[in-house]
């Protein structure tokens, strides 16, 4: 992942990942290391030698002197990722020689994750996480959009809904990968293509999921779905939430049809 | 953000190690803050000074700076934990001396002036209108934005001494015109001049993190001194816009979106608010240190009075001010000690008292939760009359 370099150096470690901010003045011991902030997740867990991931500090600016005071005894974490630094700990980062990185998508980051950060790119390897390429074709048709059972044949995700999705071939374009995709999936041709949207990415285990989302216009045509599908059905988007599907379906639709999928 | 080749070359490494950790905090900070570049400042204004606050850590990390890092423009610092010269007579212990002594020692390797206050710009170190500087005590940055025209952010005390050694700041917040805006007016409708502490407790709450505009009375430096520390003691803005007269132009009257009238009834209830008990054990005015013309005001006063009760009394000012009037000094050390490089709020007064009394909006912010005291505000004449009788 590339974000942006906020304390130069390199660092390896394992991960401690909460989605609350921490302020360092009353929220981490100074004594132990270990976070002390009741509202925090990690409450109990030592920040010591962890890459150390939270969306952003709060607080005190005596947070900087804390972070400081837990390098010279050796209990500051080995680097810090967080998705928008904040005056408070990027200057402790930068006192302690801390490698530090943010603009990253935290919700790709799991606890105990291996990750190498490295703060003069600006970039957060997960290390042990493969990250895959897939397009995402949606279809609508008349307010209602088509979903495709996976089948018992295909290689992940058997038995959940999706959208007209498969890997991006090397060499490939996605856009050329989604109108490959359609043709082979359900046997349609030359669709008008109403947007494209930002990849999204999701985690899923030891794999982050990076979907191109493509929004099309099917006309009247019968849909012929191949061996890798069971079943096809034309959804309204609201009725979504019944189904059981990839993950990140629904923000993949909401981001393609403008609007929050609940 | 863009850097020149010199900055660069800071970045590197190749002007030092101390430089180096001071660019790296200036380009960190100008790319969180979106800035644009770096621009030159008249003088830095460094916070984090007390032993009390910064601590162990604060200790270490100023001398491991000192180590090679000299500052490039004219810079002071904020108020210590006591005076270096009647620190014994203040109650103030040896190995809190000691402490506090390196981190004096570090500031001066690295060029800082012995200026221990929270009003650089009654020391000699007034900025002129328009320059941009990188100031830290957020009663110091709302005066200099306000009152002299300057144009500081209210900087971090690693990020001050940064601009101290490098002599440069990122351009973001209030060094921008478009950022220096009030967005909503309050008007001091028949607020007596002892009240224009309280009078800025309450405008802070009122303007949050707006700029306010202050109409309605014009202030005296020492009242906006007084005003100014408690607006940024309880509002997240360090800048106000004085109009005395009305003077805005159309531009700014289109952006204020609120109008706010304190008047007498407001202040008077925040002062009762404030009062609480009659048991304190220390008397503190000062904060903002006290100029030389409250010196004055306070010894004359006093001159044909008698100390009354039996609580201590801190007179807390800069070094200057103390230097511009020694016959006032002399009336006031009849009433209680005049303390210079320190303050109430920096101290370690919570190792010598219980309960505090002073006329400082801002303190009223801080004295319960930095320096866990039981306070009560009275005005001046109202603190003057306890400590004295005819």
């Amino acid at each position: 992942m590339t974000g942006r370099g906020i304390r130069r150096g390199r660092a390896r470690g394992i991960s401690l990942v909460f989605p609350t901010p921490l302020s360092f003045l009353g929220g981490v011991d100074v004594r132990t290391g270990r976070i002390s902030d009741p509202e925090c997740e990690a409450e109990g867990r030592s920040v010591r030698g962890k890459v150390l991931c939270f969306p952003f500090g709060r607080g005190s600016t005596v947070g900087s002197y804390v972070i400081y005071q837990l390098k010279l005894d050796g209990k500051a974490p080995k680097a810090i990722v967080n998705s928008s630094a904040e005056p408070i700990v990027a200057t402790g980062a930068i006192m302690s020689d801390i490698p530090m990185v943010d603009g990253v998508n935290l919700s790709l980051m799991r606890d105990g994750d291996a990750i190498a950060v490295d703060g003069s790119d600006g970039t957060v390897d997960l290390l042990d996480v493969e990250e895959r390429h897939v397009v995402t074709g949606i279809l609508r048709r008349r307010g209602k959009i088509l979903l495709l059972q996976r089948s018992d044949d295909v290689g992940s995700y058997q038995g959940c809904w999706a959208g007209i999705s498969g890997y991006i071939e090397s060499g490939e374009a996605d856009a050329e990968a989604v109108r490959r995709e359609i043709e082979e999936e359900v046997g349609l041709k030359g669709l008008r293509m109403v947007r494209r949207v930002e990849p999204q990415s999701f985690r899923h285990g030891t794999v982050v999921w990076t979907v191109h989302p493509f929004l099309f216009d099917a006309g009247g045509e019968r849909i012929r779905t191949d061996w890798e599908h069971a079943n096809s059905a034309w959804i309204k988007p609201e009725e979504l939430a019944r189904y059981d599907t990839v993950p990140g379906l629904g923000t993949v639709v909401g981001k393609l049809l403008r609007r929050p999928i609940p | 953000m863009h850097l020149t080749s010199e900055e660069e070359r800071a970045l590197s490494g190749e002007q030092g190690r101390g430089r180096q950790k001071a660019m790296e905090l200036l380009t960190a900070l100008g790319d969180i803050f979106g800035a644009e570049r770096l621009i030159s400042i008249g003088s830095a204004q460094v916070s984090g000074a007390s032993f009390k606050t910064i601590g162990e850590a604060g200790i270490r990390w100023l001398e491991e700076m000192s180590s090679d890092a000299r500052t490039s423009v004219p810079a002071m610092v904020n108020p210590l934990g006591l005076d270096v010269r009647r620190w014994r007579s203040m109650g103030v212990g040896e190995e809190f001396h000691t402490r506090q002594m390196r981190i004096v020692k570090a500031y001066g390797a690295m060029g800082l002036e012995p200026v221990y206050s929270c009003t650089p710009y009654l020391a000699g170190r007034r900025p002129r209108r328009g320059q941009h500087v990188a100031w830290a005590e957020s009663s110091a940055t709302v005066f200099a934005n306000s009152v002299v025209g300057a144009r500081t952010n209210r900087e971090g005390g690693p990020s001050a001494l940064a601009a101290a050694i490098v002599g440069k700041t990122p351009e973001y917040g209030l060094h921008l015109e478009e950022n220096r805006q009030p967005k909503v007016a309050i008007e001091l409708r028949s607020v007596d001049s002892e009240m224009t502490p309280l009078a800025g407790f309450l405008a802070g709450r009122i303007a949050g993190n707006r700029i306010p505009m202050i109409t309605g009375r014009r202030l005296s430096a020492d009242e906006h001194k007084a005003f100014g520390a408690a607006m940024a003691a309880t509002g997240a803005v360090s800048m106000y816009v004085p109009d005395p007269d009305g003077k805005r132009d159309r531009r700014q009257e289109q952006e204020i979106e609120e109008r706010v009238t304190l008047g007498p009834d407001d202040v008077i209830r925040c002062s009762e608010d404030l009062r609480g008990a009659d048991d304190w054990d220390l008397v503190a005015v000062g904060c903002p240190h006290c100029s030389s013309r409250e010196l004055r005001s306070m010894a004359s006063r006093l001159r044909r009075r008698r100390p009354s009760g039996d609580q201590d009394v801190w007179f807390c000012t800069s070094r200057r001010a103390f230097a511009l009037c020694p016959d006032a000094i002399k009336v006031l050390r009849r009433f209680g000690k005049v303390l210079c490089d320190t303050c109430m709020v920096v101290s370690p007064i919570e190792e010598l008292y219980g309960a505090t009394a002073t006329n400082s909006g801002k303190a009223m912010v801080y004295l319960p939760t930095l320096g866990h005291q039981r306070t009560s505000f009275l005005t001046t004449s109202e603190l003057l009359e306890a400590i004295s009788r005819k």
